[in-house]
């Protein structure tokens, strides 16, 4: 029981952190990011790869793909949203072709890592050292995976809410039209949003190819939980995004222990369609 | 007059094309099957997402549906009545799935469409293991290529007539107002949740039956190959290059796409998906209308 | 005779904030009564609770003797409750006999085909559209949309028409035009509530005014007499000719 109750912890954990990303780039650069789950298992892949062909640790990867992340996105941004951002009339015609070219972009990625890697299941074994935790024994990697969340979840709330640049972001999602009037630069705004979700992604799938496995194919479901996630959470809301992540992997573990594995996404969604019927607007949704 | 002659050709085109397999090499007709099964299904993507701008990504869960039902009811009941069934499984989804997400903003239909294929896949494949522990099936029907062309050719004709009639109808104008400004539409009396509704469900239906009446084209089905996403993705960006707003605008897109989508995964199987991809971002930049408005624009920029 | 529209103790909050406390007001039939207020005052919550863009808190809408409260925008405009918006909202996809249209086939009646082909060129010519059907709406100029507007809202046949700051933004001698059409409108018997912030328009049509300020009604009656009362030249003009 206890075990399950730190394994869905660990998962909710990395459920809330990549759903902060998401819900970064949703709710300042208004992009609404279908290739975001492949973004991560693009990261999940390449921490594969710098440790088993070149001995780089997880955490070591962590200086080098978060740092790419950033940088990638941020040359997706400007190259493929900005002109989408620069054409489009209202919000509404952004979402529409922000969905649209998102979803393209998930099949390159997905065609690009089926392309390198096959359709195969794929993992490594890092740090799978027993732990012993208040009675019950966790793999290590889980342990540690559920730190490293935690830690850069809460780096980003005080870059958010205690920085200066995070006022600005924070201004921006709030109102993108009247944020111009005060002197912000709502096109870099958006990038860096976009940017720093791009690199949340990539923190997210190393942390969860430490303790998991993975597919070329999976980031649809990486995608579907996290945007889940956000809305549970409601839209833009970073605590929401932490308790719902954490309410999530509660759920799904709990479904694949006492009920069956090949049913946990049936479960989130059925937690997803009865959390829309009751409150439309999230956990800590505006009405 | 001239609704007249659009018919009379209309009728002249599909009596051609029904007549084509007598003429033609096997092969082709498996093309032209394949093609057809694609005009409907971008033609029946369009009817709803067209208009109402709700994006469906859900395609391939109710075309795959369709398939399967096929695959576990075709030996324990008559052909026509398994197809009855399947469009009445392909129906029930689809209220489902618009009840709990069409009365709420369009971005949360996206999302649930978008896993929609997943969680049905998912769950089929669960059912099978657990449940009948059968993990994939066998379809014999005696239908050659032909027979489920003719099939096929007969629905996408249905089809046009429904997207045809709908264009005219009380409906179809408020559909286009509901796409532009819901609230307007729902102060000038009317209903948006119940159009919509109706909608989805008409051509979330008429997508189950494309899946089922190919179903016999695979003989051996299981849930990984009728529940793949790339045929989501295809009738996207068919319905998109040729203008989801218009009546035609699908299969003018469905054509040539489908011809090049057949010699690319012949010349570059490994990187379909990667070109695939590519070239829906480049319509989507280039074309955001479809090909038939970038027409009308070019020959109005023409006269000015 | 029955109201034609009668608000009976009305609710709305927003969070914390009480934007309509307790409203009650009645119009009889062919009256055009005036809703006035300075901003925020809860004018537009009111309209939009009437004809069921926003749901009440507290309260009842009667229309015509039927209870309109509980009922979605479709629904209010069958029962013969029509509006216009603060800032037009013509639909773009359609042309300008379409946007009427939609209307007619959808309004109190379900009219469609020759018959509601005519009653199209029947409303666009009121307004002073006439034979501009097939044009965009993108093309109109602004006043050319507020009629679109109007006739949209005229197409649902209604008992009551809720004008929202219908007005607003007219030069002069559009104005002259826009309060004739009104005026018109009453001699044909039409019911209106109007939000308005042009004094000069709300002298010529309205007999009777309601007044609101931070949510609450400060003060009803005849036009003349209340546009004079200090109280609400306290919450209201001080705000406007300050």
């Amino acid at each position: 029981m206890l075990e399950h109750v730190v394994n869905g912890l660990v998962l909710g954990g990395t459920y809330a952190l990549v759903a902060m990303g998401l819900t970064i780039q949703y709710g300042i650069a208004r992009i609404m990011n279908l290739s975001f789950g492949d973004t991560i298992i693009a990261a999940c892949f390449a921490t594969y790869v710098l440790f088993t062909s070149l001995s780089i640790s997880p955490i070591l990867a962590l200086l080098i793909l978060v740092p790419s992340g950033y940088a990638l996105s941020n040359v997706v941004y400007r190259v493929i949203m900005k002109p989408l951002v620069a054409r489009a009339p209202d919000e509404g015609a952004l979402e529409v072709d922000s969905i649209l070219v998102t979803f393209g972009l998930l099949f390159v990625i997905q065609g690009i890592l089926l392309y390198l890697f096959g359709g195969g299941y794929t993992s490594y074994s890092f740090f799978n050292t027993p732990i012993n935790v208040l009675g019950t024994v966790v793999a290590g990697n889980r342990l540690l995976a559920l730190v490293l969340s935690l830690m850069i979840g809460a780096a980003l709330v005080i870059i958010l809410f205690r920085t200066r640049w995070g006022m600005i972001l924070r201004a921006v999602a709030l109102a993108p039209k009247s944020a111009p009037l005060f002197g912000i630069d709502t096109d870099r705004a958006a990038r860096t949003a976009f940017a720093i979700g791009g690199a949340i992604a990539a923190t997210g799938g190393v942390v969860i190819s430490m303790f998991q496995t993975f597919t070329a194919t999976a980031g649809v479901v990486f995608t579907m939980k996290a945007l889940i996630v956000v809305i549970l959470g409601g839209k833009g809301s970073v605590p929401g995004a932490i308790v719902a992540g954490l309410l999530l992997g509660l759920v799904e573990t709990f479904v694949a222990a006492y009920v069956d594995p090949g049913l946990t996404l049936a479960a989130v969604y059925t937690v997803f369609l009865l959390l829309l019927l009751v409150r439309p607007n999230g956990i800590f949704g505006k009405a | 007059m001239k609704t007249s002659y659009a018919f009379a050709l209309a009728g002249a085109a599909l009596v051609v094309l029904a007549l084509a397999p007598m003429f033609i090499p096997e092969y082709w007709t498996g093309v032209l099957l394949g093609m057809t099964g694609y005009v409907t299904l971008a033609t029946a993507w369009a009817l709803f997402s067209g208009p109402t701008r709700y994006v469906s990504l859900a395609t391939v869960a109710f075309f795959g549906v369709g398939a399967y039902t096929v695959a576990v009811l075709n030996e324990v009941m008559p052909y026509p009545l398994v197809l009855l069934c399947a469009a009445g499984i392909g129906m029930v989804m689809a209220l489902v799935v618009g009840l709990s997400t069409l009365r709420l903003a369009g971005v949360y239909f996206v999302i649930f469409t978008f896993g929609l294929a997943e969680l049905v896949r998912q769950t089929v494949s669960w059912w099978e293991v657990n449940v009948t522990y059968t993990m994939g099936r066998y379809v014999f029907l005696p239908f050659e290529g032909r027979h489920i062309y003719w099939q096929l050719l007969a629905l996408a004709a249905l089809t046009f007539l429904i997207a045809w009639a709908m264009g005219r109808s009380r409906i179809g104008l408020a559909l286009k107002a509901l796409g532009d400004d819901e609230t307007v539409a729902s102060h000038a009396g009317v209903d948006v949740t119940r159009i919509k509704l109706l909608l989805f469900v008409i051509s979330s239906t008429i997508i189950t039956l494309v899946g089922a009446i190919q179903a016999p084209r695979w003989t051996y089905i299981e849930p990984s190959i009728v529940f793949n996403p790339t045929v989501s993705f295809m009738t996207l960006i068919m319905a998109l290059l040729g203008g989801a707003m218009r009546l035609w605008g699908p299969l003018v897109g469905a054509v040539p796409l489908f011809l090049l989508f057949e010699w690319l995964s012949v010349s570059f199987p490994d990187h379909f998906s990667i070109i695939l991809g590519l070239l829906f971002i480049l319509i989507v930049f280039v074309m955001p209308n479809g090909v038939l408005a970038k027409i009308d624009d070019l020959r109005k920029g023409g006269r000015a | 005779m029955s109201a034609q529209l009668q608000i009976t103790n009305l609710q709305k909050r927003f969070g914390g904030l009480v934007a309509v406390n307790g409203v009650s007001f009645t119009l009889s039939p062919g009256e055009v009564v005036g809703l006035l207020g300075p901003n925020g005052s809860g004018k537009t919550t009111v309209m939009n609770m009437i004809s069921g863009a926003l749901p009440c808190d507290g309260g009842t809408v009667q229309v015509g003797g039927t209870d309109i409260t509980r009922m979605k925008p479709h629904k209010v405009a069958k029962h013969g409750v029509a509006r216009t918006f603060q800032l037009v909202r013509p639909l773009p996809t359609l042309n300008v006999a379409e946007n009427v249209l939609l209307a007619l086939a959808f309004g109190k009646k379900r009219h469609w085909g020759r018959e509601a082909r005519e009653l199209v060129d029947q409303k666009l010519e009121f307004v002073g559209l006439a034979g501009r059907g097939e044009e965009k709406v993108g093309n109109l100029t602004y006043i050319d949309q507020k009629r679109l507007e109007m006739a949209r809202a005229l197409a649902s046949e209604p008992d009551l028409l809720l004008l929202d700051e219908w007005l607003a933004g007219l030069n002069p001698s559009e104005l002259r035009i826009g309060i004739d059409l009104v005026q018109h409108l009453q001699g044909q018997g039409m019911t209106v509530l109007l939000v308005e912030h042009i004094m000069e328009a709300v002298r010529a049509l309205c007999s009777r005014c309601i007044v609101m300020s931070a949510g609450e009604k400060i003060a009803e009656g005849a036009s003349a007499e209340v546009l004079r009362d200090p109280a609400v030249i306290k919450a209201y003009l001080g705000d406007d000719h300050a």
